[in-house]
């Protein structure tokens, strides 16, 4: 089932990703509620990345960089992070259906990230703090309800990060409820996953977290591909389990914090653009974790795409059109394994 | 109900049933979330600095926008600010609005940029708008920020009173280069309203249950522009809340049995009518139902523009008929 895996595949699996992001990001800068023809699309870009900002139009200027450009940037981020983080929970609770969202930690992290827009709004990283802290408590809580008789049992764990969404949202529900305030209608949209408000912080400062937290589980992909086989044969070949445990689980965690605190929750991403890759590529984690992010950013930008184009000028949320495609494909893959 | 498509596209999962209980009356066009600590004195919207080519002002939600001298072009992205800029005579200068934008007819048939909540950023840019008008009683935080630092001048009104919104309406038509029609058109509602006022002279406050939506109940709270607006039709709310769209439970309608229901909402909107509350179990029970005392306001009421004090003179005439009937030559 293992293909020989050799740097030059994982380049060479890489750089069709990467060129197809770029067709992804492409279509989404050409599509939207300004028209704009290809020729003026590619001449704006031209004219801004040699520097002559001045010969673009002004309106070309803010519809390219500043709204389409900085949206696929933020899409990017976001996506790459969610599938990367799914990659990595499946990995760690050896479940392939686990997911940031199935998982609820999409939800803690929400949590977290509300209760720092009451206790301390405007503070600076402090939402992306709080997003990371609940990402984290929830995994660990749904580690722990997960285990049956010591064992991590596939049905018990899905479970327990179903109810574990449930309650979170009940929280969230229930301080959205007390604290009647303005920030209700935004968060009622970010609940939903919504990429149409620009991050507070500077997103090439979410992209060296995001790249940093990727390389992080990286540095594991070999290790994981023998945990995969099995803890003990793994222990026995040298793998420092736990090490690699904690490393993968802070990662993703950090990278369910981040896409949460910038985009909201958003659901099917982390789970499904693994299972592609896996089909696609192999499971080999070398690969599968760079092809994760990839497919990820790619997932994210189509979705964005189709959510700001199909009732335009309306705007939905991405998170309904990646659970419009996610559930029923979720569906698929659980019968598949239930038979 | 007439705008519960926007509900339908978003329905998935639990969060959504969450993001829906929060997001319904915005989505209806209802909501005006209040931030009740920023009630900015409107006075502080007066120009603060002005250079030849641009004007700096504090908006009422105490943002400083600059804003330019001779704005051409603007772009509102709510219903009441819509109708706001007919009711002033310079729709000519309405380059776009929302897809709520209903009232006049005539607003339908501009540009739109999608709807208030979620409008298209790259749509509104597009139609080069010199000012976009906003309102915290329909429109996100992060729209306008997103605008703003688009460089896009927003200007946002946060309407929560009558006089509030009088008064709104007065700078905006300053702001807009047109003091005169502003100051004619308020002193023309201010003078309906005092007519109002004489005529409900004496009466007692008529108690009464708001119905923002009936299933779940959602009432409103003392500090929304409605309650105000049922002040001056000589009502009072029988909900005690701190909340602006409390969802509210029917057992303290029960116990607080207000004289009159009042419903909102054109004809396109599905009103419940008198027999189908006959037909509700304890909505048949409730005092105001028995005895048919349920009043209609055009749905203007949910907008905080002009057309209110149309609202405003339609319910004081429904739930004080006699003094109307008494006054009826003096105040017309």
């Amino acid at each position: 089932m293992m293909q020989p895996m050799t740097p030059r595949r994982i380049i060479g699996v890489c750089a069709i990703l990467a060129s197809a992001l770029f067709v992804a990001m492409v279509v989404s800068l050409r599509l939207g509620a300004y028209p704009m023809s290809v020729t003026s699309v590619v001449t704006t870009l031209y004219h801004g990345a040699i520097g002559q900002m001045d010969r673009i139009p002004s309106d070309f200027r803010l519809v390219i960089f500043g709204i389409r450009l900085p949206r696929i940037a933020m899409g990017i981020v976001v996506g790459a992070s969610l599938a990367v983080a799914g990659a990595g929970f499946q990995s760690l609770l050896r479940n392939p259906l686990a997911d940031p969202y199935v998982l609820g930690v999409s939800t803690g992290a929400a949590l977290g990230a509300i209760i720092s827009l009451i206790v301390a709004p405007h503070v600076p990283l402090a939402m992306q703090i709080a997003a990371f802290a609940g990402a984290t408590a929830t995994i660990a809580a749904v580690y722990f309800l997960g285990r049956r008789g010591g064992q991590l049992d596939s049905a018990t764990l899905l479970l327990a990060g179903i109810i574990s969404a449930s309650f979170l949202s009940a929280v969230i529900m229930f301080l959205m409820t007390t604290l009647s305030g303005r920030d209700l209608r935004g968060m009622a949209f970010w609940l939903m996953g919504d990429l149409a408000t620009p991050p507070q912080i500077s997103i090439s400062f979410l992209f060296v977290v995001m790249i940093a937290a990727v390389g992080a589980i990286y540095t594991t992909a070999s290790d994981l591909n023998l945990i995969l086989t099995g803890e003990q044969e793994a222990r026995h070949l040298g793998v420092n389990v736990a090490r690699v445990k904690i490393v993968v689980y802070i990662s993703a965690s950090l990278l369910t914090g981040l896409a949460v605190s910038v985009s909201g929750a958003i659901g099917y991403v982390g789970l499904l653009v693994p299972h592609v890759m896996r089909m696609m590529f192999g499971s080999d984690y070398r690969v599968l974790i760079p092809s994760s992010a990839f497919g990820g950013a790619i997932a994210i930008v189509l979705a964005d795409t189709l959510a700001r184009t199909v009732v335009a000028p309306t705007e939905l949320p991405v998170g309904a059109m990646t659970a419009i495609v996610g559930a029923p494909v979720f569906i698929y893959l659980l019968r598949r394994r239930v038979r | 109900m007439s705008r519960s498509f926007h509900a339908r596209q978003i329905s998935f999962g639990t969060l959504t049933l969450a993001a829906m209980l929060f997001a319904s009356p915005a989505l209806l066009g209802r909501a005006a979330t209040a931030e009740t600590v920023r009630t900015t004195q409107v006075s502080a919207a007066a120009p603060v600095h002005s250079t030849r080519d641009s004007q700096i002002v504090v908006d009422e939600t105490g943002r400083r926008v600059a804003v330019p001298a001779d704005v051409r072009r603007i772009v509102s992205l709510a219903p009441n600010l819509t109708e706001t800029i007919y009711a002033l005579g310079a729709e000519s200068r309405l380059a776009g609005d929302t897809d709520y934008c209903d009232v006049p007819a005539e607003a339908r048939s501009k540009p739109h940029v999608g709807s208030p909540t979620s409008p298209s950023l790259e749509a509104i840019v597009g139609l080069k708008p010199d000012l976009v008008l906003a309102s915290t009683s329909i429109n996100r935080r992060e729209t306008v920020d997103a605008l703003e630092h688009l460089g896009v001048a927003v200007y946002a009104t946060d309407p929560h009173t009558i006089d509030g919104l009088l008064a709104g309406i007065e700078h905006l038509a300053g702001i807009l280069g047109i003091a005169q029609q502003g100051h004619e058109l308020v002193t023309g509602l201010q003078a309906r309203l005092a007519a109002i006022q004489t005529a409900l002279a004496g009466q007692p406050h008529c108690r009464v249950l708001f119905v923002v939506w009936d299933d779940p109940l959602i009432s409103i709270g003392p500090h929304t522009f409605i309650a105000d607006a049922l002040r001056r039709a000589g009502a009072e709310s029988v909900v005690e809340t701190t909340q602006d769209w409390p969802h509210v439970s029917l057992e303290s309608i029960v116990h607080s049995q207000p004289d009159y229901l009042i419903f909102a909402g054109d004809h396109g909107d599905e009103i419940p009518q008198l027999s189908d509350l006959r037909a509700r179990p304890v909505w048949r029970d409730l005092s105001a139902v028995k005895q048919g005392n349920i009043a209609l306001m055009s749905g203007e009421v949910d907008r905080p523009s002009p057309g209110l004090i149309d609202a405003i003179e339609s319910l004081a005439k429904q739930l004080h008929s006699s003094a109307f009937a008494n006054s009826a030559g003096s105040a017309r």
